[in-house]
């Protein structure tokens, strides 16, 4: 069955239920409400940040005195290269550079093959039936760091990483979680579901590199094989409700207040998977909910390097 | 009379190994879907390339004992059923000393509740009838089922009746059946909808109206599954004619749209209330 479009598809199921038509974007705001901006770095220097966007516009952005640079590590602003895949956080109408983040990635997938090199260890993951396959290397000096939380370099078992893209190759650097103990076909049971639905679900909210560069939208677990035409969907440990691509889910997160209204536009057939809690602020409940494009993520206020936020779903 | 009573466990035992024997052929196929290794039991004790073998394993001795001692009245079978079940009462004990986690597995999905002294008590009492059932008098499961006298029926349903009380699996099934999960979050199968949208009046009245029948789109969002068919308004216009089908109860709400190409509901005219009747 053909999927034509997510706005298409929003549009007709308004008019058959008689509901408002919901536009996706920002609902509600509480103080300086920040901007995301991607794009590739033509020029910087302590003050100032030159970006060519995706659009093909050049955006010509001030640091603040205070912001703070990612590439690996954090660094100064003025220390990028040239070249470098940005995501800004800007203040000020987004006019002021609060926050980079460069040449980040996510990697998410079911471990598939690892190295056995006593230094650096090339990995082979299976990123879902959409994403497919991907290699990263994970540097000796990260490896420590990262086999705290994932303990299993095995197959079978799900691996989840921030790290850096250098000369087009992954190397992660941060473990984004702790690894679930069990194999990714053996995810928990959502707890029972009685009869009612809960208008508002709450858990965890990650982010991930595998959407277009710049979009806004978020991944959702549980959505029918046959409409998404992906295969390992429908799996998630939070008891969460049948949606499809093309609905509208409003997305708040907890921990700064923000909330915006974002269209499915991907499955999230590997987040199901993790049943992992988000610390953010205070203790979320077990399971991701959904999984946002990386400008989505920055826009309701996340840290892309911590990986996730506690999230309050909202559904329709 | 206790030769009566143990006799009379053989069918008691008998229906036990089939049921057990069915539900790990079920689940060792994968139909119980993702996460269904948590559900094999003992059979997590073992590495994950071993665990359907193991399980289809143990069925096929279920069923090689029960139609051992239905067919025929061999001490064999007799005595390969209690040792049966006394290996199954030590594997869920390290089971539960292990793997405190896991389920018995012994009647497929629905024993997933960790293995408690409910599920010991009943495979040792099941240990207690196979033992009792090597000293009964030699006839066959079928000749006890068809020679059923009042005082082997009464004792074959107080074993029941105790094997009952010590299985786990009747709760969690009352349990399933009393507190369904909401239509939201119930597997539907798209094409149940599909023949309850044209079942229903909505479809008759706006059948006329509509190119093709085949939907162009269908999706599912929450208990609504909307289906899209390319039709022409009254005026003659290229619309898109939306079906939305609420996926719960026989005789489901269908509530039907039309939409032009630039997103616009397109006015219908409104279904009449009576059909006028010529006397």
């Amino acid at each position: 069955m053909p999927y034509r479009s997510a706005d298409r598809r929003r549009a007709l199921a308004a008019a058959a239920l008689g509901r408002p038509l919901a536009e996706p974007g920002p609902i509600s705001e509480e103080g300086d409400s920040p901007r995301s901006i991607t794009g590739e770095i033509l020029d910087v220097s302590p003050h100032l940040i030159v970006v060519d966007t995706p659009e093909g516009r050049e955006e010509r952005l001030v640091i603040a005195p205070w912001a703070t640079a990612w590439r690996g590590e954090n660094v100064a602003p003025a220390d990028l290269p040239i070249g470098a895949h940005v995501i800004i956080r800007a203040l000020r109408s987004g006019r002021v550079v609060d926050r980079i983040w460069a040449d980040i990635t996510r990697i998410t997938g079911v471990i598939q093959s690892a190295g056995t090199d006593s230094k650096d260890r090339a990995m082979e993951l299976y990123c879902g039936p959409h994403r497919g396959r991907r290699t990263i290397v994970i540097p000796y000096g990260a490896s420590g760091r990262l086999r705290v939380r994932h303990p299993k370099f095995e197959p079978g078992y799900l691996f989840d990483a921030i790290g850096v893209r250098e000369n087009g190759v992954a190397h992660a650097r941060l473990p984004a979680t702790s690894q679930p103990p069990y194999r990714w076909t053996a995810v928990p049971e959502p707890p029972p579901g009685y009869s009612g639905t809960q208008s508002r679900i709450s858990g965890t909210a990650t982010w991930s590199d595998t959407f277009d560069w710049g979009e806004r939208g978020a991944a959702y677990p549980m959505l029918e094989r046959s409409d998404s035409g992906c295969q390992d969907a429908e799996v998630s440990c939070a008891g969460l409700p049948y949606l499809a691509l093309g609905s509208t889910l409003t997305v708040r997160n907890v921990c700064a207040g923000r909330a915006s209204a974002l269209p499915i536009v991907a499955c999230g057939c590997l987040a199901g998977r993790f049943c992992d809690r988000c610390l953010e602020c205070g203790t979320s409940p077990r399971g991701r909910i959904v999984e946002l494009s990386p400008v989505s993520f920055v826009e309701l206020g996340g840290e892309l390097t911590k990986g996730c936020f506690n999230a309050r779903v909202g559904l329709g | 009379m206790l030769t009566t009573i143990a006799t009379a466990q053989l069918p008691a035992l008998s229906a036990l190994l089939a049921a057990g024997a069915l539900a790990k052929v079920w689940v060792a196929a994968g139909k119980a879907g993702p996460g269904a290794l948590g559900r094999l039991g003992p059979a997590v004790l073992v590495a994950d390339r071993w665990r359907a073998s193991a399980t289809l394993g143990c069925a096929v001795a279920e069923l090689v004992l029960l139609a051992g001692l239905m067919a025929t009245d061999h001490p064999l079978f007799r005595w390969g059923t209690a040792a049966f079940f006394a290996i199954s009462t030590y594997v869920l004990w390290e089971l539960r000393r292990r793997r405190p986690d896991a389920g018995c597995g012994c009647f497929g999905e629905v024993s997933a509740v960790p293995v408690g002294l409910r599920s010991l008590g009943r495979t040792m009492v099941l240990t207690t009838m196979a033992v009792g059932l090597v000293w009964a008098p030699p006839i066959s499961g079928w000749s006890t089922v068809t020679g059923m006298t009042w005082p082997r029926a009464l004792a074959a349903a107080a074993g029941l009746l105790v094997l009952a009380v010590l299985s786990p699996e009747i709760e969690e099934t009352a349990a399933r059946l009393r507190y369904r999960a909401p239509c939201e979050q119930r597997r539907l199968d798209p094409s149940t909808a599909l023949n309850r949208l044209r079942s229903s009046s909505t479809w008759r009245a706006h059948e006329g109206s509509l190119s093709s029948s085949d939907p162009v789109d269908t999706w599912r969002e929450l208990c609504w599954r909307f289906f899209v068919y390319p039709g022409r308004s009254g005026t003659g216009e290229p619309v898109d004619v939306v079906f939305a089908v609420y996926l719960s109860g026989r005789h489901p709400a269908v509530r039907m749209a039309m939409v032009d190409v630039e997103g616009r509901a397109v006015k219908t005219a409104p279904l009449p209330e009576s059909m006028p009747v010529s006397a």
